[in-house]
């Protein structure tokens, strides 16, 4: 427990000196909320229903940075060990694989989750504002699951994929990309959602929290065979 | 401290290393010799629990590899062949890492310390990043030593170094010896073997030669002398008469001769030359450097056994 601590702290410390870190996780947020914000601005005025689905549709982006942030996190977090060379040193310490792994991980979830929850307050506070209140039947329980439940299943889902693409390269850019488009079929619900306008039900909602548990069980089950310290020392390119 | 049993490595059908056995003493410094891809840094990676060894057995500190692979790593400090480092952090804050991560009761002390001591305390607040490949292998040093491991594995600790940091890198390792911490040096260079180690492994996946340095040299080089002379005359390689003369030769000034063991054979050697009226100007036992022994050890396409 002392040794994750260590290890996630150093890593936070590390991954705030890189430039292209803090512009990819706050890029995104940033992006999504103020869109999110303007189209909740632009629905003044309109009438109840049509601000209602303005609002849904805003609700979307949401579901899209916790899949989308990890990934720059997760990928300098591992490739920046193979670039620097710090792997050998690092697994010849009584660090265990395990708390490796776990550690790693943590460093790029909880940032994600973190980042999407306070956006999600922001954009709250500000529709608040804005319309004079939070549309009624928007906040139900599908979305508060959404955002409670599904958002860290998300991360969970991008940071495992970036984690696996990472071992398997050492180039930044080349793992970003990958790791990005490998993240993209969790955005096809949201694409669906967007297209028919229909509001998120509970239905639907499970059912992508049953595919993404079920996903990120094989996820992990390869992840955790990768990161062992052999397969790290002779394995990893 | 160190004790290996057959201890093998393959990597699919190519084997690394192939049943080394040795012992390393407490306090020992036992220099591993070999070429390139002779099995040097798998046999530490195995010892620091870092590969599993595909066959044969290894204790360090009285833990068995593979078994008490935790307790082995808090026990052995490593300098890895390219011991790299959070270049974007500063020496203090690596340092700091590894001294949490190994558990050292207070990191501070123990990082100010080693810090100090290989002469890096007034840079501990630089990156990493903008230290000379010289500065960054003292660091690596300070690193392996910070959680005061008693046995310590060196690979090529001296590599790619000028030579002033070489031999700074080289008193700091003989200051280590002295501290009674057992070490395994992997090493090229057969000077740095010689000046440092107590035991040189000349290793080519298999283990070729075990034995002190000089030990190693008179083992190679044998038996020749070296006598120059102010008269020579072919008597006296003709007459010479003695069991332990295996052969003799004079060319010009130089008579050379093949003895048993000359450390025994000189003195009679010279006895009966200034019997035979042999004005000496010189003896010389015909010393090979360990280089010589090395490339022999080591060349041909069949290790001897
Ligand atoms: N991860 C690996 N996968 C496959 N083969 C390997 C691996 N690591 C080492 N080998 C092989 O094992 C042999 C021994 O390599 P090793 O690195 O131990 O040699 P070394 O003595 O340290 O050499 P050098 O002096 O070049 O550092 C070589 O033939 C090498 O190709
Ligand atoms: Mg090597």
């Amino acid at each position: 427990m002392h040794r994750l601590r260590v290890l996630i702290l150093k890593e936070w410390e590390e991954l705030a000196k890189i430039k292209m870190v803090i512009y990819g996780a706050l890029f995104l947020p940033l992006l999504m909320g103020g869109l999110a914000g303007f189209m909740v601005w632009q629905g003044q005025g309109l009438p109840p229903e049509a601000q209602a689905a303005l609002f849904n549709t805003a609700l979307m982006y949401f579901l899209i940075l916790p899949v989308m942030i990890p990934v720059t996190l997760a990928v300098y977090s591992i490739v920046g060990e193979k670039e620097q060379g710090t792997l050998e040193p690092l697994l010849a310490t009584p660090l265990t694989d395990w708390e490796l792994f776990v550690g790693k991980a943590v460093v790029a979830v909880l940032p994600s989750v973190g980042l999407t929850w306070t956006v999600f307050a922001l954009f709250l506070a500000a529709a608040h504002v804005m319309l004079g209140g939070i549309p009624s039947g928007v906040l139900t329980l599908p979305w508060l699951l959404s955002i409670t439940v599904l958002s860290p299943l998300l991360a969970v889902f991008g940071v495992l994929v970036s984690m696996l693409v990472s071992s398997r390269t050492s180039d930044p850019r080349a793992a970003y990309q990958f790791s990005g488009l490998a993240v993209v079929p969790t955005l096809v619900p949201l694409i669906v959602y967007s297209v028919q306008m229909t509001a998120v039900n509970l239905l639907l909602v499970i059912l992508e929290g049953g595919i993404l548990v079920l996903l990120n069980a094989v996820l992990l089950f390869l992840a955790v065979r990768l990161f062992r310290r052999e397969e790290i020392l002779t394995r990893w390119k | 401290m160190i004790r290996t049993e057959g201890l093998t490595r393959r990597f699919g059908d190519r084997l690394a290393v192939d049943g080394l056995t040795l012992e390393v003493r407490e306090g020992e410094i036992l220099g591993l010799l070999g070429p390139n891809g002779a099995g040097k840094t798998t046999t530490v990676r195995m010892l620091a629990c870092l590969l599993a060894p595909t066959g044969g057995r290894a204790w360090v500190g009285g833990h068995e590899v593979g078994k008490e692979a935790s307790a082995i790593r808090s026990t052995v400090g490593i300098l890895t062949e390219s011991p790299g480092f959070y270049k974007r952090l500063t020496l203090e804050r690596n340092m700091r890492y590894f001294a949490e991560l190994y558990g050292v009761p207070d990191p501070r002390s123990a990082v100010q310390r080693y810090l100090e001591r290989l002469g890096l305390w007034d840079r501990r607040t630089d990156a990493v990043a903008t230290l000379s490949k010289g500065l960054r292998q003292r660091l690596a040093l300070a690193r392996a030593l910070v959680h005061e491991p008693k046995v310590l594995f060196l690979d090529e600790p001296t590599a790619g170094l000028d030579p002033e940091s070489a031999r700074d890198v080289r008193r700091f390792i003989a200051e280590l010896a002295d501290e009674r911490r057992t070490i395994l040096l992997c090493t090229h260079n057969l000077t740095e073997a010689e000046e440092l180690c107590n035991r040189i492994a000349v290793l080519r996946t298999r283990l070729i030669a075990l034995d002190r340095p000089a030990a190693l040299k008179r083992r190679m080089s044998g038996s020749r002398v070296t006598v120059e002379l102010g008269n020579p005359r072919p008597e006296f390689a003709r007459d010479l008469g003695l069991p332990c003369v295996r052969a003799a030769e004079l060319a010009g000034p130089t008579l050379q001769v093949e003895v048993a063991d000359p450390e025994r054979d000189v003195p009679a050697l010279v006895r009966r030359l200034v019997e035979l009226g042999a004005e000496i100007r010189a003896v010389a036992r015909d010393e090979r450097s360990l280089e010589d022994v090395y490339l022999e050890l080591v060349g041909g396409n069949d290790a001897p056994a």
